[in-house]
Parts: structure tokens; C-alpha cells; sequence
């Protein structure tokens, strides 16, 4: 696959996935440009073997949103305590806003294993090798993610519904 | 929507809810970031091309070229010797009254050296 083949295939979900982590369209649009300029620079390193295009780019765009999670909260551990949020954003919040606060409210471990799986489709293997952890870790972190949120979103029981059926 | 009495959204609930966060589409500036345009013959780039020039390089550079113009705008003197046997003459002169200033030689001593009588 030509790296020009690999942007047009996955530079949407990589941007996505920088973006929903970062909540930065300046930062996301950096972390894809970078992420396959190091594909173009060195695509050598990219293996078949080991995983598809889209692990290998996610791999690279992760580390790069760390890196940038580390700027912008130095000190700060990645599997974190969970930040407290509003019982009741209704009144001030949108539904896609309210749920953008509950995951940015989760660590950040979890926030990219449930933005992986829940968002860009990737599997819990694949969101293994990703990390870096094993597969019974990420299955842990999606769950206590998903717990947290359904407490927290659980003010929206009808509006998730409502629009799926407009 | 009315407030649930519930504490938590079931997993189908909670499903329903999240794609309700849409991330926004990449900027179409993007590919051109990671794919730039090939640039053309270096003929056309001769012509449209630019160069960046440090200030202090730029100032020396114009100082150079208003003393060159300086110069050649400027009447020069001329200095010419005429060497004769035993001295030196030197006339300093602007160009055109140089040549009223030459005089004839006084005394000609014209020596032949042949190679044959040389060797002898």
C-alpha cells in the first residue's frame, strides 16, 4: 500500500481518533500530518505481519497524542483518577457536548480504548497491540469506561434514542 | 425528555447515546501538507523562484553596489609610466590631457643582438 493509498484510506479516522483525545483541531490536524509523514519517511517500518496499516498509523498517532497529553499535564498519570462532572448538564450542555465532557472526564487509558473500540471500530486485539497492553487490560479499561459514562450520561436516558429515530 | 429515576443507562442506552459526539472532518489542507506539489523544470522555478536574504547580507550588498556605481560613474586619473634607459618618467593625468603630455624620444639607440654572434 502507497502512502498516498494509506491517507486516503485512514487519514479520516486517524484525525478523529487525535481529535476526540486531543478536543484540538490544531493539535489533531498536527498528530495526522505527522503520523504519515513518518509513514512516508520511513516506511520500512511498517510490517504486515505485526498488524494492518490502520494499527500501525493508530500506533504512531498515539504516541504522539501521549506525548502532547504529557506536555499539557506533565506530572499527571495516564490511568488517572476520574474528573468530576455536572450530575445534570442538561441545561447547559448539547447531548454531543455532554458526551464529549463525560469521556474527557475518564483516564486517559480508557478514553482511548473506548474511543478506539466505540468510535473508529477497532477490535480489543487490535487495540492490544496499539497500546502496548494486553488484551484482558483493554477489556478492563473499555468496561470501567463504559460504567462511568452510563452513570454520568444516564440524564440522556430518551435523547440518544429520540435522535436515532429522526 | 424527562429526567430518568434510573442511576444508569443500559448498554444498549449508552450505545444510542455515544455516536451522538461527531468528530469534525479532516481539512482538505491536510493532504496537501503530506503530499506536496512536485516542483516543475528548474527554468520555471528560475523565474518564479524566491531567496531569503539576511538583512545585514542585503545592506552589504546594496553599500557594494553604490560604490561600484560610484566608481564607474566617476573620471578616472591615469598613471603612465614610460621607462627609458637610464630613468623613469611618470605622468599622472587625467585621460584626455594624457596624450599632450608625451614627447618624443630625445636620443634612439637602437642595439641588434643577433643569436648567431651571441653564441660567438
Amino acid at each position: 500500500m502507497t502512502p498516498e493509498n494509506a491517507f486516503d484510506q485512514h487519514h479520516q479516522a486517524v484525525y478523529s481518533f487525535a481529535y476526540r483525545l486531543t478536543r484540538r483541531q490544531d493539535v489533531a490536524e498536527d498528530i495526522t500530518q505527522e503520523c504519515f509523514l513518518s509513514l512516508i519517511r520511513a516506511p520500512q517500518r511498517f510490517d504486515a505481519a505485526r498488524g494492518s496499516m490502520k494499527v500501525f498509523l493508530f500506533s504512531i498517532a498515539r504516541n504522539l497524542v501521549l506525548k502532547q497529553y504529557r506536555d499539557d499535564h506533565p506530572g499527571e498519570p495516564l490511568d488517572g483518577v476520574e474528573e468530576q462532572i455536572a450530575t445534570d448538564p442538561r441545561g447547559s450542555l448539547e447531548i454531543s457536548s455532554a458526551v464529549a465532557t463525560a469521556v474527557a472526564g475518564l483516564p486517559h487509558l480508557q478514553q482511548e480504548a473506548l474511543i478506539l473500540f466505540e468510535y473508529e471500530g477497532v477490535t480489543l486485539d487490535e487495540i492490544a497491540r496499539i497500546t502496548g497492553a494486553d488484551t484482558g487490560t483493554v477489556k478492563s479499561r473499555l468496561h470501567r469506561a463504559r460504567t462511568r459514562l452510563r452513570r454520568v450520561l444516564a440524564e440522556y436516558r430518551n435523547t440518544g434514542s429520540e435522535h436515532a429515530t429522526i | 425528555m424527562q429526567p430518568s429515576d434510573n442511576d444508569e443507562l443500559t448498554d444498549r442506552e449508552l450505545d444510542s447515546i455515544l455516536p451522538e459526539w461527531k468528530a469534525p472532518l479532516a481539512p482538505a489542507r491536510l493532504r496537501a501538507a503530506v503530499f506536496p506539489e512536485v516542483p516543475g523544470p528548474w527554468w520555471r522555478r528560475l523565474w518564479t523562484g524566491s531567496i531569503r536574504v539576511p538583512v545585514p547580507v542585503a545592506c552589504l550588498l546594496a553599500v557594494v553596489l553604490v560604490l561600484a556605481a560610484w566608481r564607474w560613474f566617476t573620471p578616472q586619473t591615469i598613471t603612465t609610466k614610460t621607462i627609458y634607459r637610464d630613468r623613469i618618467a611618470s605622468f599622472t593625468a587625467d585621460a584626455g590631457a594624457a596624450a599632450t603630455q608625451l614627447r618624443p624620444v630625445t636620443e634612439l639607440r637602437p642595439r641588434i643582438v643577433r643569436s648567431a654572434d651571441a653564441q660567438n
